[in-house]
Protein backbone atom coordinates (compact mmCIF):
# COMPACT_ATOMS: atom_id res chain seq x y z
CA UNK A 1 0.00 0.00 0.00
CA UNK A 2 1.57 3.72 -1.28
CA UNK A 3 1.35 6.74 0.66
CA UNK A 4 -2.20 7.84 -0.76
CA UNK A 5 -3.10 4.16 0.29
CA UNK A 6 -2.92 5.26 3.63
CA UNK A 7 -3.96 8.53 3.61
CA UNK A 8 -7.20 7.48 1.63
CA UNK A 9 -7.73 4.73 4.29
CA UNK A 10 -7.79 7.25 7.30
CA UNK A 11 -9.53 9.78 5.89
CA UNK A 12 -12.23 7.32 4.77
CA UNK A 13 -12.79 5.44 7.74
CA UNK A 14 -12.78 8.47 9.93
CA UNK A 15 -16.00 9.85 7.01
CA UNK A 16 -17.35 6.49 7.75
CA UNK A 17 -17.10 6.59 11.40
CA UNK A 18 -18.72 10.03 11.13
CA UNK A 19 -21.53 9.74 8.73
CA UNK A 20 -22.30 5.91 10.44
CA UNK A 21 -22.57 7.93 13.97
CA UNK A 22 -24.93 10.69 12.39
CA UNK A 23 -27.21 7.85 10.41
CA UNK A 24 -27.33 6.32 13.59
CA UNK A 25 -28.23 9.31 15.57
CA UNK A 26 -30.99 9.71 13.17
CA UNK A 27 -32.21 6.43 13.13
CA UNK A 28 -32.71 6.84 17.41
CA UNK A 29 -33.83 10.60 17.05
CA UNK A 30 -36.75 8.91 15.05
CA UNK A 31 -37.82 5.98 16.69
CA UNK A 32 -37.59 7.44 20.20
CA UNK A 33 -40.01 10.72 18.68
CA UNK A 34 -42.41 8.20 17.17
CA UNK A 35 -42.57 6.09 20.53
CA UNK A 36 -43.26 9.28 22.31
CA UNK A 37 -45.60 10.24 19.84
CA UNK A 38 -47.68 6.83 19.89
CA UNK A 39 -47.72 7.21 23.53
CA UNK A 40 -49.32 10.11 23.99
CA UNK A 41 -52.02 9.92 21.41
CA UNK A 42 -52.81 7.14 23.13
CA UNK A 43 -53.51 8.81 26.61
CA UNK A 44 -54.82 11.44 24.48
CA UNK A 45 -58.01 9.18 23.76
CA UNK A 46 -58.32 7.58 26.77
CA UNK A 47 -58.68 11.01 28.52
CA UNK A 48 -60.97 11.57 25.96
CA UNK B 1 -40.16 16.35 15.38
CA UNK B 2 -37.99 14.40 13.71
CA UNK B 3 -35.58 17.21 12.41
CA UNK B 4 -34.06 19.38 14.58
CA UNK B 5 -33.96 23.44 14.41
CA UNK B 6 -33.38 26.21 11.63
CA UNK B 7 -30.33 27.01 14.04
CA UNK B 8 -29.49 23.50 14.29
CA UNK B 9 -29.35 22.43 10.93
CA UNK B 10 -26.89 25.82 9.91
CA UNK B 11 -24.96 24.53 12.24
CA UNK B 12 -24.29 21.04 10.84
CA UNK B 13 -24.56 22.33 6.89
CA UNK B 14 -21.57 24.92 8.24
CA UNK B 15 -19.97 22.26 10.25
CA UNK B 16 -19.70 20.18 6.60
CA UNK B 17 -19.14 23.04 4.53
CA UNK B 18 -15.64 23.92 6.69
CA UNK B 19 -14.81 20.06 6.79
CA UNK B 20 -15.36 20.41 2.81
CA UNK B 21 -12.61 22.39 2.87
CA UNK B 22 -10.44 21.61 5.17
CA UNK B 23 -10.39 18.47 3.52
CA UNK B 24 -9.56 19.95 -0.35
CA UNK B 25 -6.99 22.28 1.49
CA UNK B 26 -5.44 19.02 3.59
CA UNK B 27 -5.40 16.54 0.58
CA UNK B 28 -4.68 18.92 -2.36
CA UNK B 29 -3.23 22.18 -2.22
CA UNK B 30 -0.93 21.99 1.18
CA UNK B 31 2.39 20.42 -0.42
CA UNK B 32 3.33 16.97 1.09
CA UNK B 33 5.43 17.20 4.34
CA UNK B 34 9.23 17.66 3.45
CA UNK B 35 10.58 14.38 5.65
CA UNK B 36 7.30 11.75 6.08
CA UNK B 37 5.47 12.57 2.32
CA UNK B 38 2.19 12.48 1.98
CA UNK B 39 1.15 10.31 5.07
CA UNK B 40 1.56 13.35 7.14
CA UNK B 41 -1.76 14.07 5.41
CA UNK B 42 -3.50 11.99 8.19
CA UNK B 43 -2.28 14.68 10.62
CA UNK B 44 -5.60 16.82 9.39
CA UNK B 45 -7.88 14.45 10.67
CA UNK B 46 -6.45 13.08 13.31
CA UNK B 47 -4.96 16.24 15.66
CA UNK B 48 -8.56 18.19 15.26
CA UNK B 49 -10.17 14.82 16.53
CA UNK B 50 -8.08 14.36 19.62
CA UNK B 51 -9.09 18.04 20.30
CA UNK B 52 -12.22 17.80 20.17
CA UNK B 53 -12.74 14.32 22.08
CA UNK B 54 -10.34 16.16 25.14
CA UNK B 55 -12.97 19.11 24.48
CA UNK B 56 -15.92 16.71 24.75
CA UNK B 57 -15.01 14.92 27.87
CA UNK B 58 -14.07 18.22 29.20
CA UNK B 59 -17.75 19.23 28.96
CA UNK B 60 -18.66 15.94 30.34
CA UNK B 61 -16.31 16.60 33.47
CA UNK B 62 -18.54 20.08 33.92
CA UNK B 63 -21.92 19.02 33.06
CA UNK B 64 -20.95 16.21 35.72
CA UNK B 65 -20.18 18.36 38.75
CA UNK B 66 -22.97 20.62 37.93
CA UNK B 67 -25.37 17.57 37.89
CA UNK B 68 -23.85 16.69 41.34
CA UNK B 69 -24.40 20.18 42.60
CA UNK B 70 -27.93 21.08 41.35
CA UNK B 71 -29.30 17.57 40.40
CA UNK B 72 -30.61 18.76 37.16
CA UNK B 73 -31.12 16.31 34.70
CA UNK B 74 -30.64 18.41 31.86
CA UNK B 75 -27.16 18.88 32.97
CA UNK B 76 -27.14 14.60 33.37
CA UNK B 77 -28.71 15.17 29.46
CA UNK B 78 -26.05 16.85 28.21
CA UNK B 79 -22.81 14.66 29.70
CA UNK B 80 -24.23 11.15 28.60
CA UNK B 81 -24.47 12.86 25.13
CA UNK B 82 -20.89 14.60 25.11
CA UNK B 83 -19.19 11.25 26.41
CA UNK B 84 -20.98 9.57 23.51
CA UNK B 85 -19.45 12.28 21.08
CA UNK B 86 -15.97 12.12 22.96
CA UNK B 87 -15.62 8.27 22.40
CA UNK B 88 -16.40 8.57 18.54
CA UNK B 89 -13.64 10.94 18.30
CA UNK B 90 -11.68 9.22 20.82
CA UNK B 91 -11.85 6.11 18.00
CA UNK B 92 -10.95 8.04 15.15
CA UNK B 93 -8.27 9.15 16.78
CA UNK B 94 -6.90 5.88 17.86
CA UNK B 95 -7.85 4.40 13.95
CA UNK B 96 -6.07 7.15 12.01
CA UNK B 97 -2.78 7.24 14.78
CA UNK B 98 -2.78 3.21 13.65
CA UNK B 99 -3.35 3.86 10.36
CA UNK B 100 -0.81 6.89 10.39
CA UNK B 101 1.90 4.35 12.48
CA UNK B 102 2.09 1.46 9.82
CA UNK B 103 4.11 3.54 7.24
CA UNK B 104 5.42 5.67 10.03
CA UNK B 105 6.78 3.33 12.08
CA UNK B 106 6.26 0.05 10.65
CA UNK B 107 3.82 -1.44 12.88
CA UNK B 108 0.12 -0.89 13.46
CA UNK B 109 0.35 -0.32 16.68
CA UNK B 110 3.62 0.69 19.54
CA UNK B 111 2.98 1.57 23.21
CA UNK B 112 4.37 4.94 23.03
CA UNK B 113 3.24 7.52 25.60
CA UNK B 114 0.59 8.97 23.53
CA UNK B 115 -1.18 6.33 21.66
CA UNK B 116 -1.71 4.69 25.52
CA UNK B 117 -3.15 7.34 27.19
CA UNK B 118 -5.84 7.88 23.99
CA UNK B 119 -6.31 3.99 24.54
CA UNK B 120 -6.94 4.39 28.52
CA UNK B 121 -8.88 7.54 27.66
CA UNK B 122 -11.67 5.49 25.29
CA UNK B 123 -11.29 2.72 27.76
CA UNK B 124 -12.79 4.65 30.79
CA UNK B 125 -15.30 6.89 28.71
CA UNK B 126 -16.54 3.51 27.09
CA UNK B 127 -16.86 2.00 30.44
CA UNK B 128 -19.03 4.66 31.57
CA UNK B 129 -21.12 4.40 28.52
CA UNK B 130 -21.62 1.08 29.57
CA UNK B 131 -22.60 2.15 33.32
CA UNK B 132 -25.05 4.37 31.97
CA UNK B 133 -26.44 1.45 29.92
CA UNK B 134 -26.58 -0.57 32.54
CA UNK B 135 -28.11 1.39 35.77
CA UNK B 136 -31.28 0.08 37.28
CA UNK B 137 -32.59 3.09 38.04
CA UNK B 138 -32.00 6.17 36.08
CA UNK B 139 -31.51 8.73 38.94
CA UNK B 140 -29.06 6.39 40.33
CA UNK B 141 -27.47 6.06 37.03
CA UNK B 142 -26.80 9.97 36.87
CA UNK B 143 -24.93 10.00 40.21
CA UNK B 144 -22.79 7.00 39.54
CA UNK B 145 -22.18 8.87 36.38
CA UNK B 146 -21.39 11.54 37.20
CA UNK B 147 -18.52 10.14 39.84
CA UNK B 148 -17.15 8.03 37.50
CA UNK B 149 -17.05 10.90 35.03
CA UNK B 150 -15.57 13.17 37.59
CA UNK B 151 -12.85 10.41 38.90
CA UNK B 152 -12.24 10.06 35.00
CA UNK B 153 -11.05 13.54 34.28
CA UNK B 154 -9.09 13.63 37.15
CA UNK B 155 -7.28 10.51 36.31
CA UNK B 156 -5.96 11.97 32.81
CA UNK B 157 -3.45 13.94 34.07
CA UNK B 158 -2.08 10.92 36.65
CA UNK B 159 -2.47 8.72 33.71
CA UNK B 160 0.08 11.02 31.82
CA UNK B 161 2.56 11.42 34.96
CA UNK B 162 2.86 7.60 34.66
CA UNK B 163 2.63 6.89 30.95
CA UNK B 164 5.33 9.77 30.96
CA UNK B 165 7.84 8.43 33.32
CA UNK B 166 7.30 4.97 31.64
CA UNK B 167 8.10 5.84 28.35
CA UNK B 168 8.66 8.74 25.49
CA UNK B 169 9.30 7.33 22.05
CA UNK B 170 6.48 9.88 20.65
CA UNK B 171 7.36 13.50 19.13
CA UNK B 172 6.24 15.81 21.56
CA UNK B 173 3.59 17.99 20.83
CA UNK B 174 4.78 20.03 18.19
CA UNK B 175 1.92 23.22 17.91
CA UNK B 176 1.18 23.13 21.58
CA UNK B 177 5.16 23.56 22.71
CA UNK B 178 6.04 26.59 24.79
CA UNK B 179 7.90 28.74 21.98
CA UNK B 180 5.27 28.62 19.19
CA UNK B 181 3.93 26.26 16.59
CA UNK B 182 6.75 24.29 14.77
CA UNK B 183 4.73 23.29 12.02
CA UNK B 184 5.11 25.35 8.81
CA UNK B 185 2.38 27.95 8.37
CA UNK B 186 0.19 26.74 5.18
CA UNK B 187 -0.35 23.41 7.17
CA UNK B 188 -1.61 25.41 9.86
CA UNK B 189 -5.18 26.17 7.71
CA UNK B 190 -5.94 22.87 7.05
CA UNK B 191 -5.54 22.02 10.66
CA UNK B 192 -7.40 25.01 12.15
CA UNK B 193 -10.06 24.27 9.31
CA UNK B 194 -10.48 21.09 10.06
CA UNK B 195 -10.80 21.99 13.88
CA UNK B 196 -13.33 24.19 13.59
CA UNK B 197 -15.24 21.75 11.63
CA UNK B 198 -14.61 19.20 13.88
CA UNK B 199 -15.72 21.28 17.19
CA UNK B 200 -18.87 22.51 14.80
CA UNK B 201 -20.14 18.89 14.25
CA UNK B 202 -19.73 17.76 17.31
CA UNK B 203 -21.81 20.56 18.73
CA UNK B 204 -24.25 19.51 16.19
CA UNK B 205 -24.31 16.20 17.35
CA UNK B 206 -24.45 17.24 21.01
CA UNK B 207 -27.53 19.14 20.29
CA UNK B 208 -29.27 16.24 18.42
CA UNK B 209 -28.46 13.99 20.84
CA UNK B 210 -29.37 16.09 23.80
CA UNK B 211 -32.76 16.40 21.75
CA UNK B 212 -32.69 12.57 21.77
CA UNK B 213 -32.48 12.31 25.80
CA UNK B 214 -35.35 14.62 26.30
CA UNK B 215 -37.46 13.12 24.09
CA UNK B 216 -36.42 9.70 25.98
CA UNK B 217 -37.20 11.64 29.57
CA UNK B 218 -40.71 12.83 28.27
CA UNK B 219 -41.66 9.18 26.96
CA UNK B 220 -40.41 7.95 30.78
CA UNK B 221 -42.63 10.55 32.43
CA UNK B 222 -45.79 9.78 30.20
CA UNK B 223 -45.31 6.52 30.71
CA UNK B 224 -45.11 6.79 34.89
CA UNK B 225 -48.20 8.92 34.87
CA UNK B 226 -50.03 6.70 33.07
CA UNK B 227 -49.37 3.85 34.92
CA UNK B 228 -49.97 6.00 38.03
CA UNK B 229 -53.66 6.79 36.57
CA UNK B 230 -54.41 3.39 34.76
CA UNK C 1 -13.52 14.69 65.81
CA UNK C 2 -10.82 12.41 64.52
CA UNK C 3 -11.40 9.92 66.89
CA UNK C 4 -14.90 9.61 66.55
CA UNK C 5 -14.02 8.92 62.69
CA UNK C 6 -11.13 6.12 63.59
CA UNK C 7 -13.67 4.44 65.88
CA UNK C 8 -16.74 4.40 63.68
CA UNK C 9 -14.23 3.24 60.84
CA UNK C 10 -12.86 0.48 62.79
CA UNK C 11 -16.52 -0.60 63.42
CA UNK C 12 -16.99 -1.08 60.49
CA UNK C 13 -14.30 -2.81 59.65
CA UNK C 14 -14.53 -5.20 62.76
CA UNK C 15 -17.94 -5.97 61.59
CA UNK C 16 -17.09 -7.13 57.84
CA UNK C 17 -13.90 -9.34 59.77
CA UNK C 18 -16.04 -10.69 62.18
CA UNK C 19 -18.65 -11.73 59.40
CA UNK C 20 -15.78 -13.17 56.87
CA UNK C 21 -14.26 -15.44 60.51
CA UNK C 22 -17.55 -16.82 60.22
CA UNK C 23 -18.40 -17.44 57.20
CA UNK C 24 -15.29 -17.63 55.66
CA UNK C 25 -16.51 -16.92 52.26
CA UNK C 26 -14.01 -13.91 50.93
CA UNK C 27 -10.76 -14.56 52.34
CA UNK C 28 -10.98 -18.91 51.60
CA UNK C 29 -11.96 -17.86 48.14
CA UNK C 30 -9.35 -15.37 47.34
CA UNK C 31 -6.24 -17.54 48.78
CA UNK C 32 -7.19 -20.70 46.86
CA UNK C 33 -7.79 -18.48 43.47
CA UNK C 34 -4.49 -16.91 43.86
CA UNK C 35 -2.55 -20.07 44.23
CA UNK C 36 -4.28 -21.12 40.79
CA UNK C 37 -3.47 -18.25 39.08
CA UNK C 38 -0.19 -18.86 39.91
CA UNK C 39 -0.53 -22.55 39.08
CA UNK C 40 -1.72 -21.27 35.63
CA UNK C 41 0.93 -19.15 34.77
CA UNK C 42 3.28 -22.05 34.76
CA UNK C 43 1.22 -23.67 31.73
CA UNK C 44 1.00 -19.94 29.95
CA UNK C 45 5.03 -19.25 30.15
CA UNK C 46 6.50 -23.12 30.12
CA UNK C 47 9.49 -23.70 32.28
CA UNK C 48 11.96 -21.21 30.97
CA UNK C 49 13.34 -19.73 33.81
CA UNK C 50 15.07 -17.03 32.20
CA UNK C 51 11.45 -15.42 30.38
CA UNK C 52 10.00 -16.08 34.18
CA UNK C 53 12.86 -13.41 35.62
CA UNK C 54 11.90 -11.02 32.96
CA UNK C 55 7.95 -11.11 33.83
CA UNK C 56 7.85 -11.74 37.17
CA UNK C 57 6.73 -8.16 38.08
CA UNK C 58 4.10 -8.41 35.97
CA UNK C 59 2.98 -11.59 36.81
CA UNK C 60 2.87 -10.97 40.61
CA UNK C 61 0.87 -8.12 39.98
CA UNK C 62 -1.56 -9.62 37.70
CA UNK C 63 -2.33 -12.26 40.46
CA UNK C 64 -2.63 -9.66 43.43
CA UNK C 65 -4.90 -7.38 41.48
CA UNK C 66 -7.36 -10.45 40.18
CA UNK C 67 -6.95 -11.89 43.69
CA UNK C 68 -7.74 -8.47 44.72
CA UNK C 69 -10.69 -7.51 42.37
CA UNK C 70 -12.34 -11.18 43.79
CA UNK C 71 -12.27 -9.53 46.99
CA UNK C 72 -13.98 -5.90 45.89
CA UNK C 73 -16.26 -7.37 43.99
CA UNK C 74 -17.92 -9.34 47.56
CA UNK C 75 -17.31 -6.31 49.90
CA UNK C 76 -21.10 -4.68 49.17
CA UNK C 77 -22.59 -8.18 47.78
CA UNK C 78 -23.71 -9.09 51.96
CA UNK C 79 -25.13 -5.81 52.18
CA UNK C 80 -26.90 -5.99 48.61
CA UNK C 81 -28.45 -9.64 48.89
CA UNK C 82 -29.37 -8.83 52.74
CA UNK C 83 -30.89 -5.77 51.75
CA UNK C 84 -29.13 -3.58 54.53
CA UNK C 85 -28.35 -0.47 52.51
CA UNK C 86 -30.84 1.18 54.07
CA UNK C 87 -29.27 0.32 57.28
CA UNK C 88 -25.54 0.98 56.28
CA UNK C 89 -27.30 4.47 55.49
CA UNK C 90 -28.69 4.78 58.87
CA UNK C 91 -25.50 4.63 60.49
CA UNK C 92 -25.11 7.80 62.22
CA UNK C 93 -22.42 9.81 61.25
CA UNK C 94 -20.48 10.47 58.25
CA UNK C 95 -20.52 8.28 55.21
CA UNK C 96 -16.74 9.05 55.27
CA UNK C 97 -16.54 5.81 58.14
CA UNK C 98 -18.62 3.83 55.99
CA UNK C 99 -15.89 4.36 52.85
CA UNK C 100 -12.59 3.95 55.25
CA UNK C 101 -13.83 1.19 57.15
CA UNK C 102 -15.07 -0.89 53.97
CA UNK C 103 -11.88 0.22 52.57
CA UNK C 104 -9.56 -1.02 55.23
CA UNK C 105 -11.52 -4.37 55.28
CA UNK C 106 -10.41 -4.56 51.43
CA UNK C 107 -7.13 -3.69 52.20
CA UNK C 108 -6.52 -6.30 54.81
CA UNK C 109 -8.15 -8.86 52.40
CA UNK C 110 -5.91 -8.11 50.04
CA UNK C 111 -2.86 -7.87 52.00
CA UNK C 112 -3.11 -11.37 53.58
CA UNK C 113 -3.60 -12.95 49.95
CA UNK C 114 -0.59 -11.18 49.14
CA UNK C 115 1.14 -12.57 52.04
CA UNK C 116 0.46 -15.81 50.64
CA UNK C 117 1.43 -15.42 47.00
CA UNK C 118 4.43 -13.47 47.46
CA UNK C 119 6.35 -16.62 49.39
CA UNK C 120 4.74 -18.89 47.19
CA UNK C 121 5.48 -17.16 43.86
CA UNK C 122 9.29 -17.33 45.51
CA UNK C 123 9.27 -21.07 46.04
CA UNK C 124 6.74 -22.30 42.66
CA UNK C 125 9.63 -20.23 40.45
CA UNK C 126 12.74 -20.57 41.91
CA UNK C 127 12.96 -16.57 42.76
CA UNK C 128 15.38 -15.50 45.28
CA UNK C 129 13.19 -12.79 46.58
CA UNK C 130 13.87 -13.11 50.20
CA UNK C 131 16.33 -10.38 51.21
CA UNK C 132 14.02 -7.89 48.56
CA UNK C 133 10.75 -8.75 50.57
CA UNK C 134 10.49 -6.10 53.20
CA UNK C 135 10.75 -3.54 50.13
CA UNK C 136 8.43 -5.27 47.80
CA UNK C 137 5.92 -5.56 50.84
CA UNK C 138 6.33 -1.66 50.79
CA UNK C 139 5.25 -1.73 47.02
CA UNK C 140 2.54 -4.13 47.49
CA UNK C 141 0.80 -2.23 50.28
CA UNK C 142 1.11 1.07 48.38
CA UNK C 143 -0.58 -0.04 45.72
CA UNK C 144 -3.17 -2.15 47.50
CA UNK C 145 -4.25 1.23 48.65
CA UNK C 146 -4.75 3.15 45.77
CA UNK C 147 -6.29 -0.34 43.84
CA UNK C 148 -8.82 -0.62 46.58
CA UNK C 149 -9.39 3.09 47.12
CA UNK C 150 -10.98 2.95 43.67
CA UNK C 151 -12.03 -0.62 43.97
CA UNK C 152 -14.15 0.34 47.44
CA UNK C 153 -16.04 3.42 45.20
CA UNK C 154 -16.49 1.24 42.21
CA UNK C 155 -17.66 -1.88 44.40
CA UNK C 156 -20.40 0.06 45.88
CA UNK C 157 -21.62 1.45 42.66
CA UNK C 158 -21.37 -1.78 40.44
CA UNK C 159 -23.59 -3.60 43.47
CA UNK C 160 -26.81 -1.75 41.97
CA UNK C 161 -25.83 -2.66 38.66
CA UNK C 162 -27.47 -5.45 36.20
CA UNK C 163 -24.17 -7.52 35.02
CA UNK C 164 -22.32 -6.17 38.26
CA UNK C 165 -19.62 -8.60 38.32
CA UNK C 166 -18.41 -7.78 34.52
CA UNK C 167 -18.81 -4.17 35.02
CA UNK C 168 -16.36 -3.75 38.22
CA UNK C 169 -13.36 -4.66 36.42
CA UNK C 170 -14.54 -2.67 33.13
CA UNK C 171 -14.88 0.20 35.24
CA UNK C 172 -11.77 -0.84 38.00
CA UNK C 173 -8.65 -1.52 35.76
CA UNK C 174 -8.78 1.64 33.19
CA UNK C 175 -8.90 4.34 36.12
CA UNK C 176 -6.34 2.11 38.36
CA UNK C 177 -3.82 2.41 35.38
CA UNK C 178 -1.43 5.06 36.96
CA UNK C 179 -1.44 2.71 40.75
CA UNK C 180 -0.74 -0.61 38.34
CA UNK C 181 2.17 1.14 36.12
CA UNK C 182 3.30 2.62 39.19
CA UNK C 183 3.72 -0.81 41.15
CA UNK C 184 4.52 -3.11 38.47
CA UNK C 185 7.90 -0.62 37.76
CA UNK C 186 8.57 -0.45 41.56
CA UNK C 187 8.36 -4.03 41.97
CA UNK C 188 10.57 -4.55 38.46
CA UNK C 189 13.03 -1.90 39.88
CA UNK C 190 13.36 -3.71 43.14
CA UNK C 191 14.03 -7.42 41.57
CA UNK C 192 16.37 -6.08 39.39
CA UNK C 193 18.19 -5.00 42.48
CA UNK C 194 18.34 -1.36 40.73
CA UNK C 195 19.54 1.20 43.56
CA UNK C 196 17.37 3.14 46.42
CA UNK C 197 17.20 6.08 44.45
CA UNK C 198 15.42 4.11 41.24
CA UNK C 199 13.23 2.74 43.44
CA UNK C 200 12.29 5.80 45.39
CA UNK C 201 11.41 7.47 42.32
CA UNK C 202 8.54 5.33 41.37
CA UNK C 203 7.79 4.94 45.61
CA UNK C 204 7.05 8.83 45.48
CA UNK C 205 4.59 8.69 42.56
CA UNK C 206 2.68 5.67 43.84
CA UNK C 207 2.61 7.61 47.35
CA UNK C 208 1.28 10.47 45.59
CA UNK C 209 -1.56 8.48 44.07
CA UNK C 210 -2.63 6.86 47.22
CA UNK C 211 -3.22 10.39 48.76
CA UNK C 212 -4.79 12.15 45.92
CA UNK C 213 -7.30 8.59 45.71
CA UNK C 214 -7.70 8.89 49.82
CA UNK C 215 -9.07 12.06 49.60
CA UNK C 216 -11.16 12.49 46.51
CA UNK C 217 -12.78 8.46 46.89
CA UNK C 218 -14.16 9.27 50.19
CA UNK C 219 -15.71 12.57 49.05
CA UNK C 220 -17.37 10.55 45.62
CA UNK C 221 -18.65 7.99 48.02
CA UNK C 222 -20.72 10.45 49.69
CA UNK C 223 -22.66 10.77 46.26
CA UNK C 224 -22.61 7.29 45.40
CA UNK C 225 -24.29 6.31 49.04
CA UNK C 226 -27.96 8.33 48.72
CA UNK C 227 -31.33 7.91 49.19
Amino acid sequence: MGNWGFVGLAYGLALVVLVGYLVFLKGRLRGAGEELAALEQESGRRTR
Amino acid sequence: MGRGSLATRVLGGTAGLLLAAGLYLGLVVVPPDAVQGDVQRIMYVHVPSIVTAYIAFFVVFCTSILYLWKRDLRFDAVAVSSAEIGVVFTGITLATGMIWGKPTWGVWWTWDARLTLTAILFTIYVGYLMLRAFAEEPLAGARYGAVLAILGFLDIPLNHLAVYWWRTLHQPSSILRPGGPSVASDMLLPLAMNFAGLVLLSTYFLVERVRLERLRHRTAEVRLTRGRRG
Amino acid sequence: MVAELLRRTWAMTWKDVTVELRARERINAMLFFAALVLFIFNFALGPDRETLREVAPGLLWLAFLFTGMLGLGRSFQAERENECFEELLLTPGDRESIFFGKLAGNILFMVTAEALILPLFGILYNLDIWGLLPSLALVAFLGTVGFSAIGTLLAAMTAHLRAREVMLPLLLFPLTVPVILGSVRATEAILAGGGLSEVSHWLKLLGGFDVIFLVVCPLAFEFVLEE
